[in-house]
């Protein structure tokens, strides 16, 4: 098990992602594409396969917020913000948020079926990676 | 009414625990979102002027549980009007139903909504509201042709193994759940209707139906949208073709459609231009209109527009402002 968590912790060293998108380790997802991603932050969707996904968001204007929003969703702030305005008159509602990358890795390991993202530096075995940025 | 909604907004504002959003509602709990929208307009033709509170409405919404969802919205249509020509005030301050229905979800692929909604038909159709457009003037084509509402059933979905193709599976059988407020009173109303987002920034799609109204008119149409939507520019297109057969066995064909585009020379500004195209044959009523406008949006809930059109019939020529804003 040692080994393996070393082998993962070098990959995400040579691949140079900074950021990592898991789920619980007790969903059979393994990988999952940006798309995917997309279209659950974006409440599109609320599976991948036959798994129910609840995103959790970090709360505020944090820079990691940012970039995960600008490279896996594709959107800057504002034109996100015109996304949700559009969304409320449609009777939906933006992600759920957490205050701390602490506490999305508590939810992620408490509420099976909830995605969030964290750095990549805080996975450890007790969460899935399925996607980096 | 107006005393039940001012009650449900004060209860919303009494209960809320979550930080307040301009645009995004009022979070209460997960089973009671509240907001709603208003705009106003100035309208400047060659034969009047008028001033209008046009749209006041509030809404509801929220999730029963993780299956069951609703939304419920009351609208007061020409709240007040004041035409500046002559001095005279109307209004109309009665709270229709525009939309109130339930969905019920069961999986990405088929869920179903039931009650009075939007007809799911395009782009502009589906965000009819001032404040979310970009002109402060509806095209013909989303105001003339098919019923803008549904009082029936919608299966809705992703089309299972066919990667962001969306569709619309909808039906009516009855009458209009507040018939006084629909722009095509009608009894069937039946449609299918595709959506394809072949990126982020691009999408395309097309519908078919056929409705009988309350004077026996039955039309049926086919109709196509497409919408390309990046950082700087927006360009939008639809059309719609129907063909209509009158309770004196009369046929006529009405075809209409425009192409609207817009360059965002900020996140505030935008510069707007539409050609829009209508022709309807039992009338005999052909325009071409021209639009130009400028879109100033300081947040993006509100959104301050002015728009000059220009129409083949001449005086048909007008001038317009609106301020709108969502809650």
């Amino acid at each position: 098990m040692k080994v393996l968590a070393l082998i993962f912790g070098l990959s995400i060293i040579v691949s140079g992602a900074n950021y990592s998108v898991i789920v619980s380790k007790k969903l059979s997802l393994s990988t999952v594409s940006a798309q995917e991603i997309r279209d659950i932050y974006l409440q599109k969707r609320h599976t991948i396969g036959n798994q129910q996904i609840i995103p959790i968001n970090l709360v505020g204007q944090d820079e990691v917020r940012s970039e995960f929003e600008a490279v896996v969703l594709g959107m800057d702030r504002n034109r996100l913000n015109m996304y949700w305005v559009k969304q409320h008159f449609q009777g939906n509602t933006p992600p759920i948020t957490q205050s701390s990358f602490e506490s999305i890795k508590v939810f992620v390991q408490n509420v099976e079926g909830s995605m969030g993202y964290i750095p990549s530096k805080m996975v450890d075995s007790s969460v899935k990676v399925i996607y980096e940025f | 009414m107006i005393r039940r909604v001012g009650g449900l907004i004060t209860l919303a504002f009494a209960l809320h625990a979550q930080p307040y959003t301009l645009g995004q509602g009022l979070y209460i709990n997960p089973m009671l979102n509240v907001g709603g929208y208003f705009s106003s307009e100035f309208q400047s033709k060659k034969s009047e002027e008028t001033l209008t509170f046009d749209d006041v409405a509030v809404m509801a919404y929220g999730d029963i549980n993780p299956m069951i969802s609703y939304l419920a919205e009351f609208e007061a249509v020409g709240f007040y009007r004041k035409n500046l020509s002559t001095g005279e005030e109307s209004g109309n301050q009665k709270f229709h139903s525009e939309r109130f229905y339930a969905d019920l979800w069961l999986a990405d692929t088929y869920n179903f909504r039931f009650g009075k909604m939007i007809t799911p038909i395009g782009y502009w159709n589906t965000e009819p509201i001032n404040v979310l457009r970009d002109t402060s003037s509806n095209p013909l084509y989303s105001m003339l042709l098919f019923p803008k509402f549904l009082t029936g059933i919608d299966m809705n979905g992703y089309f299972p193994g066919c990667n962001n193709t969306k569709y619309h599976l909808f039906a009516q059988n009855n009458h209009d759940l507040d018939e006084e407020y629909t722009n095509i009173p009608n009894t069937h109303f039946y449609g299918f209707s595709a959506e394809k987002e072949v990126s982020s920034d691009l999408s395309s799609g097309g519908s078919f139906g056929e409705y009988l109204t309350l004077t026996n008119q039955r039309t049926r149409f086919v109709q196509a949208n497409a919408k390309y939507d990046d950082i700087r520019w927006q360009v939008l297109a639809e059309m719609m073709f129907a063909k209509n057969e009158f309770a004196n066995n009369d046929q006529a064909t009405t075809f209409s459609g425009y192409v609207q585009g817009m360059y965002r020379y900020s996140q505030e500004h935008a510069l707007v231009g539409r050609y829009e195209y209508y022709n309807d044959q039992h009338t005999n009523y052909v325009d071409n209109i021209a639009v130009v406008g400028y879109s100033y949006r300081p947040l993006n809930p509100i959104s301050l527009k002015g728009e000059y059109q220009w129409h083949s019939l001449k005086d048909e020529n007008t001038l317009l402002f609106s301020l709108s804003v969502l809650f």
